[in-house]
């Protein structure tokens, strides 16, 4: 197996009397989607601001690249190529969709030397996604789920090494999903390292290599998704021994 | 862990000693172990400090039970104490029947009138949104009481039971005023705990804050909470006022600057916890008591001691914990809207420079008369002064309405910057000057914002107001920046191709125009910077720092640069300022004077450049209005009601004039035809948030569901696939 180009180890985040998440060591490597999956509550989205840096751990340490990064600023930790998109959508609601995608390929020009333009950065992004109608339009007008599409877009545009994506698929309708999934597909083809926290079953089976189950902060299972699906661990816990029988 | 906490510890040494400097250096006549002193020092301090700590525990239990930080809070004191006093001392209703009626009666239906028709409606606003409507209602109300209460009357409310001796404490007696005021401070402190904490309504009234439908869980009504926390705010603030008349005097700007202590205690509370809110207010009492009795502070310093709890507010602000870049909290605000093109901005340019100029040059028939809107020099020094003031207002533009950055120390900055002018060669009338004054303005701006940068943004609200008392009470009366004696025209005309620009009668005309075009320009370089990164980085951040921030973003350097450019606009402000003055005073900048200016381009949309030229046209209509009805006198405090009045209709109209005029007029353009596509994905984006409301009650009942429906109701109710078990096959479902 590859060296994981981001991987926390040992996170502990506490909310007062609440542990979200306990002792979760995950794991991305590069050209692949890793799932991370689990209940809703169970601490995803926790991990995911860890490993941006918008919540300070508890204990435990993230590495990127080899380099501890636990205490770096979540801007610093973009500049290095993370990238993510949230489950409750952030967008920046009063500036156009091609705004939206432009302020993030500007941001990357303070970094990234390589003489690209942001303009051009902007309008293939908003190919890729399928956005181009829509991108003079204000986001806050927006659909929710072609809302989602920007932000997908907008972390794109970084060019990251490494992208979270909290449950992209909520809010698109089956064609939509399945095109993102397309999509995705691409970039990881190329290299992007994708960290996937999704509910649609279907979906991550049919897009990750290699899958993380997170049960009350607790990792309670890893392994390709054939191993996840036999496991009867996650089963119990997670997915629901009778659904799995009954699909089995 | 341990470098922040070396940080606050040196921080703390720092300010520390600071303060035994400025102690030392201003160290009185009085000895401190003179008993005497000693005991003055602490019932005077213990006293004030009691009353203090009533209205800053009120303030924070509104804003813990409602989240609305309620900036009329002392100006409702202020109010009821007026009320107070118009009960017992005109009426001659005996003082505890008086109290009563204005405590139990007029201060609770206050606070659900307050609810019912303006803070309810202000529960899902921007926070700028939540702070224009109540400093404008801190405005009107002081509008209000100064119009139904002449100012030029003096009214006193004596002191409980003035005749009686009080008590001998040590050396000191302490007067049953004073007394009663500890004791009802105490039993407020406990009353408002035990309420919040050990009754069912004061935990629902907290629970709502948390999570409004949590407190539905518990069966607690929302509307009934939060009318019990603005009565309960109403009313801590109505017995402060009734108990602090008789030390300040029934004076409308003092007991509403109050609203900068109960700020301070409660930022020494982090806005949440009553019993600091209660320690924070004995603070400021003692220290205010403190310098009072031991210091003396030179001539040059002489309304110091005034401005302590401006610096206690600062003080507090540097302790203060950074807050969270918190997820999941952004609303996004329907706007359709697209940006102004380049050549629009110029063609709105011209327009202002064509409009004033042909005001100005008396070429406006109706704007010829006698009276209303006369072009004549008094007139055009009028004009010119809402120009400047237009000025200050376009400086916030990128502040507030890009950056979200709500500032209300720009007059101030603008009243520092025409100070420093004199010397900077408006003296001499020098234009260079300008250049330099702006120089300084721009760090300046920062230095300011400074201590909030890395706080919520309603402590940088609160540290701008403070900023501005603090200007008006120590740096604007600093004999180096302005020579109480000298009462004279203090600047020199302006030289400016061939032009003489001065607020002297003959210049005015050349000075309104210079101002006019300055501000189109400016106007012009705001709608050309709207298009650049700059411009769109700032709106980013302000829209949602989480997300900007995990773009690569770093708030700290964007915060910092938008201060900078707001600085050094307010400075070029300033210098207009003071040459359109010419004569300044110490008193001319006071903290009161800067807030109209913030609201009226609120009122008008303040992401858009050209609201601060209907932020012009709408300080121009005041004296207007006036001048129309024969200046009578239940319109003198226009100018503050005014702007007030139309704040407060924010909770309304958020979105500001502009917007709305803008959005209904660019679907009737016939080449609009994007503001008419986006109007029409707007209804759609509502219908599908709506169904989450109304539908779901009668779906089924009244209406069949249909297979759509059915995919939105999942969707709102975020039911997944979960357990949709053709879908836990790898690809099964495709
Ligand atoms: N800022 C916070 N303060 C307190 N509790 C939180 C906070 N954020 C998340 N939690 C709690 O942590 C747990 C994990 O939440 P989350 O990471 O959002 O779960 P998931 O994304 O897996 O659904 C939940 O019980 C949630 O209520
Ligand atoms: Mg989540």
């Amino acid at each position: 197996m590859t060296e994981p180009i981001l991987s926390t180890q040992d996170i502990v985040v506490r909310f007062g009397v609440l542990q979200a998440v306990s002792h979760a060591s995950i794991d991305v490597v590069e050209g692949r989607v890793t799932g991370l999956i689990g209940p809703n509550g169970a601490g995803k989205t926790t991990c995911f601001n860890v490993i941006t840096g918008l919540q300070e751990p508890t204990s435990g340490k993230v590495f990127f690249n080899g380099k501890d990064i636990t205490n770096k600023n979540p801007y610093k930790r973009a500049r290095m190529g993370i990238a993510r998109t949230f489950q409750k959508l952030e967008v920046f609601g009063s500036l156009s969709a091609r705004e939206n995608i432009l302020v993030a390929a500007e941001q990357r020009k303070t970094w990234d030397r390589s003489g690209f333009d942001p303009n051009a950065v902007c309008n293939e992004m908003l190919e890729k996604v399928g956005l181009s109608d829509v991108s003079e339009f204000m986001v806050g007008t927006l659909p929710t789920g072609t809302a989602r599409l920007v932000e997908l877009a907008r972390a794109l545009a970084l060019n990251p090494r490494v992208l979270l994506l909290d449950e992209p698929s909520s809010g698109l309708n089956e064609d939509e999903t399945e095109e993102m999934a397309s999509l995705l597909r691409k970039f990881v083809d190329e290299g992007l390292a994708v960290l996937l926290v999704e509910h649609d079953m279907s979906f991550v089976m049919g897009t990750c290599e290699y899958i993380h189950v997170l049960d009350f902060g607790t990792i309670i299972a890893t392994g390709t998704p054939a191993e996840i699906q036999a496991n009867p661990v996650v089963q119990s816990a997670y997915l629901g021994t009778e659904t799995v029988e009954e699909a089995s | 862990m341990r470098g922040k906490l070396n940080g606050r510890l040196v921080a703390a040494i720092v300010v520390a000693l600071i303060l035994a400097f400025i102690v030392n250096k201003n160290w009185g006549a009085a000895s401190f172990f003179d008993s005497k002193n000693l005991s003055t020092f602490l019932v005077v301090g213990i006293a004030l400090g009691g009353i203090y700590a009533i209205t800053a525990g009120g303030l924070v239990v509104t804003y813990a039970t409602t989240g609305i930080f309620n900036f009329a809070h002392a100006a409702i004191g202020c109010f009821l104490a007026f009320v107070y006093w118009q009960l017992s001392h005109q009426y001659h209703l005996p003082l505890l029947l008086a109290m009563a009626i204005t405590l139990l009666v007029v201060a609770p239906a206050l606070g659900i009138l307050l609810d019912r028709v303006i803070m309810r409606r202000l529960r899902d606003a921007s926070l700028v949104v939540q702070l224009m409507v109540t400093v404008g209602l801190m405005l009107t109300i002081m509008g209000l009481t100064l119009t139904i209460w002449s100012p030029k009357t003096s009214r006193t409310i004596p002191h409980f039971f003035e005749s009686s001796k009080g008590v001998q404490i040590g050396s000191v007696v302490a007067t049953w005023h004073r007394i009663i005021t500890v004791v009802v401070a105490l039993l407020v402190a406990v009353a408002l705990r035990w309420l919040l904490y050990r009754t069912r309504l004061g935990i629902s009234m907290r629970a709502v804050v948390d999570s409004r439908s949590l407190a539905g869980l518990v069966g607690a009504k929302p509307s009934v909470i939060s009318g019990a926390s603005w009565s309960l705010g109403c009313m801590t603030a109505g017995l402060a006022g009734i108990l602090i008349a008789p030390e300040t005097g029934l004076v409308v700007e003092n007991l509403a600057l109050i609203i900068i202590v109960a700020a301070a205690a409660a930022a020494i509370a982090q806005l949440k916890s009553i019993p600091m809110a209660f320690v924070g207010g004995l603070i400021i009492g003692l220290a205010t008591a403190f310098s009072a009795v031991f210091l003396q502070f030179g001539k040059d310093y002489s309304y110091a001691s005034e401005a302590i709890p401006c610096v206690i507010l600062f003080i507090a602000l540097l302790f203060l914990p950074q807050a969270r870049l918190s997820t999941g909290k952004i609303r996004l605000t329907k706007r359709t809207e697209r940006l102004t093109k380049p050549w629009e901005a110029l063609l709105g340019a011209f327009a202002i420079v064509a409009i004033v100029g042909a005001w100005a040059n008396g070429w406006i028939p109706w704007f010829t008369g006698t009276t209303f809107g006369e072009r004549s020099a008094i007139w055009l020094g009028r004009g010119a002064g809402f120009l400047v003031f237009g000025l200050v207002m376009i400086s916030l533009i990128p502040l507030i309405g890009w950056a979200g950055q709500v500032s209300f120390a720009n007059f101030a900055i603008a009243g520092i910057g025409a100070l420093l002018f004199v010397h900077f060669g408006g003296g001499d009338g020098n234009p260079m000057g300008i250049v330099w004054v702006m120089l300084v303005c721009a760090p300046l701006g920062l230095l300011i914002a400074l201590p909030a940068l890395r706080l919520k943004g309603l402590y940088l609200a609160l540290a701008t107001m403070a900023f501005a008392e603090f200007t008006d009470k120590v740096i604007a009366r600093h004999p180096s920046l302005l020579d109480p004696s000298n009462s004279g025209v203090l600047y020199k005309p302006l030289k400016i191709l061939g032009f003489s620009i001065s607020s002297a009668a003959n210049d005015r005309k050349a000075f309104v125009m210079f101002l006019v075009i300055t501000f189109a320009l400016l106007f012009l370089m705001l709608e050309l910077l709207r298009r650049t990164r700059w411009a769109r980085r700032w709106i980013a951040m302000s829209d949602s720092p989480a997300a900007s921030a995990t773009i690569g973003v770093n708030l700290t350097t964007s915060k910092m640069a938008v201060f900078m450019l707001s600085g050094a606009m307010a400075g070029f402000a300033g210098c207009m300022l003071g040459l359109q003055n010419g004569a300044l005073r110490v008193d001319s900048f006071p903290m009161f004077a800067g807030l109209p200016i913030v609201l009226l381009l609120a009122v008008q949309g303040v992401r858009y450049p050209i609201a601060a030229f209907m932020g012009v046209l709408g300080l121009a209509s005041f004296p207007a209005i006036s001048e129309v009805f024969g200046n009578p006198s239940w319109l003198t405090q226009l100018a503050l009601i005014g702007p007030g009045i139309a704040a407060v209709a924010m909770a309304y109209r958020p979105e500001g004039a502009v917007f709305y005029t803008g959005r209904d007029v660019a679907g009737l353009l016939p080449w609009r035809q994007d503001a008419r596509d986006e109007k029409k994905l707007l209804e759609a984006k509502e219908r599908e948030q709506n169904i989450g409301k109304d539908e779901i009650n009668d779906l089924g009942l009244t209406r069949p569901f249909t297979e759509d429906k059915v995919a939105q109701l999942d969707r709102v109710l975020a039911i997944t696939d979960l357990v949709d078990e053709k879908k836990m096959v790898p690809g099964g479902a495709r």
